[in-house]
């Protein structure tokens, strides 16, 4: 009993013991739930500890604790990843915690391809771009969301139509030929052609890989490498709800200043007369007649809703989503609609301890609705050029034929007229076994695929846009199908068709690498990843015409219905290709203290596309760190972190056309035997067994700090060279390539040089301050400059200006790539005196003309040749920024994004030359006689230089562009629980509110996929200005 | 730590059999022919060997060249500037950048090419009828090695295989002599298999082999060899001399007796001035024609290649070869019915009176449009005249020097148009066969490299520099696109 006495007696003064410092005070048991505050997510296993004491708690799977303190305790909660947060008890007994995601935190981790690091230990030029800020621009495509971003990756927009693609450019444009970087989600290769297909909602995070370090995906590495990651579920999670959307209306964010009748009619008298021809209008007193825009654009609504269900258990984590999205277009309406349904499921599975299954699965149907755009003959071209004098419709309800410039049709008939429909179906995934072998060795196996199914299907109806328009298909106004002669004295009707098209991509990829990481001595950690890769790529296409569609109707638009007298005008085709890539890639890396890193890749590439001599290519990049602020020695206070980085590297970029080593039977082998014309064969394009990559060789240099606990600075240099660009020069006649129907073959020459600075800058204010405040910039300056061409190639020519005008783009040694050549003009003729005085002769001068400088000082001006010609512009910035900026106060939010392009020029192409096509209303300033303007020539009908490409055709293209704004309102917690929400956020945003331009055309951000046609403005499908209103809802 | 070591040696076994498999990336384009998955069966070679014969058609340019180049025309044309490079040619003012040399230089390589590679594939499959054309291809390649070596003297010699871009780099200019071993062995080896005739028109036979090696052997002075292979083209072949020495030239009398070879045109295919090689039709004589003629029997031309005084002058006026080789067109128009009637215009390049009138545009003769580029007519790259003037040469000339049987040729040839004939001997004879090479063959590319083979040409070539211009230079952009290492013809 003595021992039991004592034994419970010492319970009661160890009881009374650890009671006592507390008696006085209130002690009572509180509870409470701490969450994610962004996802609203229970966080389990917080750490909730007594500050100054060692008591405390964690949270339980549905993220509650419960714990007795006291009033004047202050409770401090910290997890891994998360903001430590600190509150003080008072009288609360039902804590609402919400923890930050420590957002700035340099453990963060980064992916960096085949592994991951972490932003204090990397080695290379890497930006990370989370989902949200991607998700919270409601842009439908990712790479568009990414413009301004980050530094150094320049995006810009194909066309502003739904669905219409962008281009992502990463350190400048490197060749003539494919700028794409790579693009991986979950490792999987994506197409960007195919971006379309992936919703950003489903994006939880971008990683731009932009220095050499991409190196680890050699061969396809040198315009850099994007590695986007899909949403996961989080462990010991209860199922999470997110129902989020938004609705919005579009309308077209700029118009042109088009002349009005009145205007229209004065002006082309005057024209016409100068022209020496009768004046066309009688009376200039017309009023404003119509407004060719105002009957194109419209408002049309967008939208978009997302379902994700997230979540998981010890052993297994999911992540499943569908969405919706549908966007009208702002020309064109439903005609121009792009819709898109995606799903996604997303599992990770601990199958035993040491083995893993990741399972993604993507599966995208998106439709899209398209009228010719961006080009001579698109929907937008007309419309600038139809003239105001002409109704849209004729008095007897018809479409007016605008039929004084043969190749302008009315734009509102082209639009009735245009049936081109496209789907994709679309399906990625990957199935990958990670083995842990031990703690320092994971093997991961994985098997990603692809799989599309692109549909198009394009009507076109018998139509009579009026007496000698090209685009007719009828034979007359009657809507008569057209006769043609299938063989001598054969006649048969040719009357609305149809073309349809399916083709089917598929892709394979074989993935196995072994991870390692080891720290020996606790200072030196060693990592190393050795894998091998097989990449298979099939596509294959079939389409066909089917003519005599019947009732000239949509709803008979396939080719089954076609009733083409014995199928004579039907056709078909099709096409296949197949492309293949082995590759082995190892990279090391050791760590001393953290303070010093190095890290090294090789990889192997081996390609069907190359010739037999080149068939591999050998890829390496050093990189290392010197952490300064690790030091000892390191004593500025104000830089908490600074880190110095260096890299250098080769990469390929195989991105050229299959079996470009061949050589083709195209030659013309044609003799004559027995006096017959005897057809044979001959080689026509040689082969180049030696024929690789463009191979890029990246050097950067950067400084990373973070200063005053609320800077963080990122700064780049970079040199990036790219090498062995493809031609075909001029080649030795002994190669025997200049028989009739011969040409040279494909070889490797031509180098292009990219430098540049970037800097990133963040700023946010402490989280636990009640205004907070964020902001980040970037700004990225990049020269581009062709260093060399081939041998015999002085200049690549690109795009043309206006109809058969001057090659106005070129790629050519000295200059950027794509940059504009053309007469440089020096004011305008003023009087006879002062052309027969002028030290140079321009033939066919007159009064009003422009004086163009004699570039080449022979005192006469050439349009023969390009002797006079110089460069007016090139259509790459000097300087792109972005910025983003948000602002948090209780439950408001206010962020915006501005992005903006300085210092490059834009071709003014969508004016056509015509007499009575429309034009903009600056010819108001026409020269009139002497003295009136030094800048804007005569108008005349006649015969005239100004019309050849000069800078008054190339406008400044420089622009600042607010993206996005938005107000949103979180709803208190509280508020919530009553119904039962986890959290809902409302929102108002505006995309494309504001840009300030000098540019007259429809939208500045203005891009081609096509190097050589970069800044040349067709008549732009401009980016829509869009209001909407949106929710995110989380239960 | 066993187990991890047995995982990475897995991986590493894995990346070796992938290097290993590198048939996995040998793929071959789907449903294409291409150049690399050719000669899978008898007719991929029929018509590759087309191909081949394609560039025997270039003969239009080197026919204006060894005419032009030699004291038999001069360039004419449009203007001075109207294919410049004939004009530099004719006065012997040419150099290393010349457009019409460099048209020589690459299209007898493209030839080249086309047949080796047929030679690169002769083992690909078995069948009947392979060597025939093998042997044909084997002509054509040595036929264009010789005219390169004729141009050009040493040249980058390829057998059996194409270069890729950058291998022509590594390959230098084979010795003259080896250029001609390989032309001799080709033409040996196509003698041997080919027959005399081919019911085909236009085919290689065993007498084009055998003359044009003939011509090889005497080109190198090899008389002893040309002798004996030209008697086995006369004494074995199936050749006699045409009775009409003036319808030679003409197209209904094409495949007569005395061909031995022809390079084939068409009328039948039109053409334009933008691809002279891609042109089926003949477009020599349309640019020998008379510049805006109107009138009978001739058809309009370009004034080119137009013959000079000194070879007017040369012949006897008794010679009727004269006035069949040479136009003289105010004697032509005066004698016509009604002279006032018929025009034509003087070129700017220059202006002779006389035109070539073997190979002219004739208005029985027309092609399709552009009518100036596709005349039907063949030219006669070997006909048996030539033959037997080259067998009476290297008789005369051989060290046994065989005289009687060089007369006999020599008078065949004479006595077919009727002129007396010659008894003179050795190097007197010698002479006289030269001159007679000159009556019988003005007009037809022959003369420029006659006069450079026998040592003539300084003698009777206003300019012409000897130890230069026996051959022409390489053009020096080829120089350079093959890498720089060539060395320029001597004196260039």
């Amino acid at each position: 009993m003595l021992k039991n006495y004592f034994s419970s007696s010492r319970q009661i003064a160890l009881t009374a013991l650890m009671i006592l410092p507390f008696l006085g005070f209130a002690q009572t048991k509180r509870t409470g739930k701490v969450v994610d505050e962004t996802a609203q997510r229970s966080l389990p296993g917080v750490s909730v500890v007594v500050k100054g004491t060692g008591n405390g708690t964690v949270t339980d799977d549905d993220g509650n604790f419960s714990i007795v303190v006291a009033d004047s305790d202050t409770l401090v909660f910290s997890f891994i990843g998360y903001q430590t947060y600190k509150q003080r008890v008072g009288s609360t007994t039902n804590f609402s915690i919400a923890l930050r995601e420590d957002a700035t935190a340099l453990d963060e981790v980064v992916v960096v391809g085949y592994g991951t690091s972490t932003k204090k230990e990397l080695t290379g030029a890497t930006t990370k771009v989370k989902g949200e800020n991607i998700t919270k621009l409601n842009i439908p495509r990712m790479d568009q969301a990414l413009q301004g971003q980050v530094a150094g990756v320049s995006i810009n927009t194909n066309s502003g139509s739904p669905g219409g693609s962008s281009n992502i450019r990463i350190r400048g444009l490197s060749t003539f030929g494919d700028n794409d970087p790579l693009i991986l989600v979950d490792g999987i290769v994506y197409d960007s052609e195919g971006l379309n297909a992936l919703n950003p909602a489903d994006i939880e995070s971008i990683n731009v890989l932009k220095d050499a370090t991409a190196g680890i995906y050699g061969v396809r590495a040198a315009n850099g490498v994007i590695l986007i990651e899909t949403k996961k579920g989080k462990a010991n999670s209860k199922p999470q709800f997110e129902f989020s959307g938004y609705y919005g209306i579009q309308q077209t964010s700029n118009r042109l200043d088009l002349l009005n009748a009145t205007e229209y009619a004065v002006v082309k008298n005057e024209a016409f007369a100068n022209g020496n021809a009768p004046l066309p209008f009688a009376n200039t007193a017309l009023g404003k007649g119509t407004d060719w825009q105002d009957e194109v654009f419209q408002t049309a609504p967008i939208q978009n809703y997302n379902l994700t269900i997230s979540g998981g258990s010890d052993r297994t984590t999911y992540s499943v989503g569908g969405s919706y999205f549908s966007q009208d277009g702002i020309v064109g309406g439903d005609k121009a609609n792009f819709e898109r349904y995606n799903a996604r499921v997303n599992i990770s599975s601990e199958l035993s301890k040491k083995l893993t299954l990741n399972s993604i699965f993507l599966y995208t149907h998106e439709k899209r609705d398209i009228l010719p755009e961006n080009g001579i003959g698109s929907v937008l071209y007309n419309t600038v050029n139809a003239f105001p004098t002409e109704p849209v419709r004729q008095e007897d309800g018809t479409y007016s034929y605008l039929e004084e410039v043969s190749d302008i049709i009315n734009p509102i008939a082209q639009m009735e007229n245009t049936f081109n429909t496209s789907m994709v179906n679309k399906f990625v995934g990957k199935e990958e076994l990670a083995y842990k072998i031990n703690e320092h060795f994971t093997f991961t196996n994985r098997i990603n695929y692809n799989y599309a199914l692109v549909d198009g299907k394009v009507f076109s109806p018998l139509v009579w846009y009026g007496p000698g328009k090209a685009q007719n298909t009828a034979a007359n106004a009657n809507l008569d199908p057209t006769i043609v002669e299938i063989a001598d004295s054969v006649f048969i009707e040719r009357g609305a068709s149809v073309y349809e098209a399916r083709d089917t991509y598929i892709d394979f990829t074989y993935e196995g690498f072994v991870n390692y990481e080891q720290v020996f001595n606790k200072d030196h950690t060693v990592k190393g990843t050795l894998g091998a890769s097989v990449f298979r790529r099939e596509g294959e296409g079939l389409n066909a015409t089917a003519y005599n569609i019947p009732n000239n109707s949509i709803e008979f638009a396939d080719i089954s219905a076609n009733q083409a007298p014995g199928g004579f005008l039907n056709n078909a085709g099709s096409f296949q290709f197949e492309e293949r890539l082995l590759s082995a890639f190892l990279r090391a890396e050791y760590g001393y203290k953290k303070k010093y890193l190095f890290s090294a890749i090789v990889r192997r590439d081996g390609s069907s596309k190359f010739g037999e001599n080149n068939r591999y290519g050998f890829f390496p990049t050093f990189s290392g760190a010197w952490i300064i602020s690790e030091e000892p020695f390191y004593s500025v206070k104000a830089i908490d972190f600074a880190k110095l980085r260096a890299s250098w590297g080769v990469s390929g970029n195989d991105q050229i056309q299959n079996f470009a080593y061949r050589a083709l039977l195209n030659g013309e082998g044609v003799y004559v035997f027995d006096d017959v014309i005897t057809q044979g064969v001959a080689i026509g394009r040689a082969s180049n067994p030696d024929l690789k990559w463009e191979s890029t060789r990246q050097f950067n240099i950067g400084l990373d700090l973070t200063v005053l606990e609320h800077f963080d600075l990122s700064a780049n240099y970079f040199v990036k060279n790219t090498y062995d660009l493809l031609f075909q020069p001029d080649v030795s006649g002994v190669l025997g390539s200049y028989g009739a129907g011969g040409f040279p073959p494909i070889i490797n020459a031509g180098d292009v040089s990219n430098t540049g600075v970037e800097l990133e800058v963040g700023y946010f204010t402490d989280p636990s301050r009640e205004l907070r405040f964020s902001a980040n910039y970037n700004v990225t300056f990049l020269n581009n400059k062709v260093t060399r061409t081939p041998e015999g190639i002085e200049f690549l020519p690109g795009a043309q200006f206006g109809v058969g005008g001057n090659v106005a783009t070129r790629f050519e040694e000295g200059f950027p790539i794509g940059y504009f050549i053309g007469y440089e003009t020096d004011g305008v003729f003023q009087s006879q005196q002062e052309i027969d005085d002028a030290p140079v002769t321009q033939a066919g001068a007159k009064p009003g003309d422009f004086r163009f400088v004699d570039q080449n000082g022979d005192g006469k001006i050439s349009f023969s040749d390009d002797s006079d010609q110089t460069m007016i512009g090139s259509p790459i910035p000097e300087f792109t920024m972005g910025l983003n900026l948000t602002f948090n106060y209780k439950g408001f939010d206010l962020s915006t994004n501005i992005y903006a392009a300085l210092g490059h020029e834009i071709i003014r192409n969508y004016e056509r030359q015509q007499p009575y096509a429309n034009q903009l209303n600056y010819v108001i300033n026409r020269w009139t006689g002497t003295g009136s303007t030094d800048e804007f020539p005569r108008l005349t009908t006649g015969s005239t230089r100004n019309t050849v490409f000069s800078d008054y055709f190339v406008e400044d293209g420089s622009f600042v562009r607010m993206r996005n704004i938005q107000l949103g309102y979180t709803f208190p917690r509280k508020w919530m629980q009553y119904a039962s929400f986890s959290s809902l956020r409302v929102y108002v945003a505006a995309n494309n509110l504001l840009t300030i331009t000098g540019y007259q055309g429809y939208d500045p951000d203005i891009g081609s996929a096509s190097a050589l046609s970069a800044g040349v403005d067709y008549g732009f499908y401009p980016q829509a200005r869009t209001v909407m209103v949106g929710f995110n809802l989380k239960f | 730590m066993k187990r991890p070591v047995l995982y990475i040696a897995a991986i590493i076994t894995l990346l070796i059999s992938f290097s290993a498999c590198e048939k996995y990336l040998d793929l071959e384009p789907q449903y294409t022919q291409d150049a690399e998955n050719f000669f899978e069966n008898p007719s991929d070679y029929e018509r590759a060997l087309i191909g081949a014969y394609d560039l025997l058609q270039s003969a239009f340019l080197t026919s204006w060249i060894g005419e032009i180049a030699s004291d038999n025309s001069i360039a004419g044309g449009e203007s001075v500037t109207d294919t410049e490079g004939l004009h530099e040619i004719d006065e012997m003012r040419h150099d290393a950048v010349n457009t019409e040399l460099r048209n020589i230089f690459r299209w007898n390589y493209a030839g080249v090419t086309r047949a080796n590679y047929i030679l690169e594939h002769r083992d690909n499959i078995d069948f009947e009828g392979k060597e025939t054309i093998l042997a044909e291809a084997s002509f054509l390649r040595a036929y264009y090695y010789f005219e390169l070596v004729k141009y050009f003297g040493a040249v980058p010699l390829v057998v059996d295989r194409r270069l890729g871009a950058t291998e022509v780099t590594e390959v230098d200019r084979a010795p003259v002599s080896e250029v001609y071993a390989q032309i001799e062995a080709d033409l040996q080896y196509a003698s041997e298999i080919l027959d005399w005739t081919n019911p085909v028109k236009g085919r290689v036979t065993k007498g084009a082999a055998l003359s044009l090696l003939g011509k090889a052997y005497l080109y190198q002075d090899k008389f002893d060899l040309a002798a004996q292979t030209l008697d086995r083209v006369i004494n074995e072949g199936p050749y006699s001399l045409f009775g009409d020495y003036a319808g030679l030239w003409t197209v209904d009398n094409e495949n007569n007796s005395e061909t031995v070879f022809d390079v084939e045109y068409s009328g039948l295919e039109g053409g334009g001035y933008g691809c002279l090689i891609c042109l089926e039709g003949n477009a020599a004589p349309g640019f020998n024609g008379i510049r805006q003629y109107e009138g009978p029997i001739y058809g309009d031309g370009n004034s080119y290649n137009l013959p000079t005084q000194d070879l007017y002058d040369f012949f006897p006026s008794t010679d009727p070869r004269r006035d069949i080789t040479v136009l003289d067109i105010e004697a032509f128009i005066a004698a016509q019915p009604n002279p006032a009637a018929i025009t034509y215009a003087e070129g700017g390049g220059g202006h002779t009176g006389f035109y070539n009138n073997k190979y002219i545009k004739r208005k029985a003769e027309l092609g399709l449009p552009d009518n100036d580029l596709t005349s039907p007519l063949n030219y006669k790259a070997i006909r048996y005249a030539d033959v037997l003037l080259m067998a009476a040469e290297a008789h005369n000339r051989k060290p046994a020097a065989n005289d009687a049987q060089a007369l006999i040729y020599v008078n065949m040839v004479r006595d077919r148009v009727n002129v007396t004939p010659i008894a003179s001997g050795g190097s007197q004879l010698t002479q006289d066969i030269w001159k007679e090479r000159r009556l019988e063959l003005s007009g037809e590319g022959l003369r420029f490299f006659d006069l450079v083979r026998t040592g003539e040409a300084a003698n009777e070539i206003d300019g012409f520099v000897s130890n230069k211009h026996e051959l022409f230079p390489i053009p020096q952009v080829e120089i350079d696109l093959a890498g720089g290492n060539w060395n320029q013809n001597p004196n260039y």
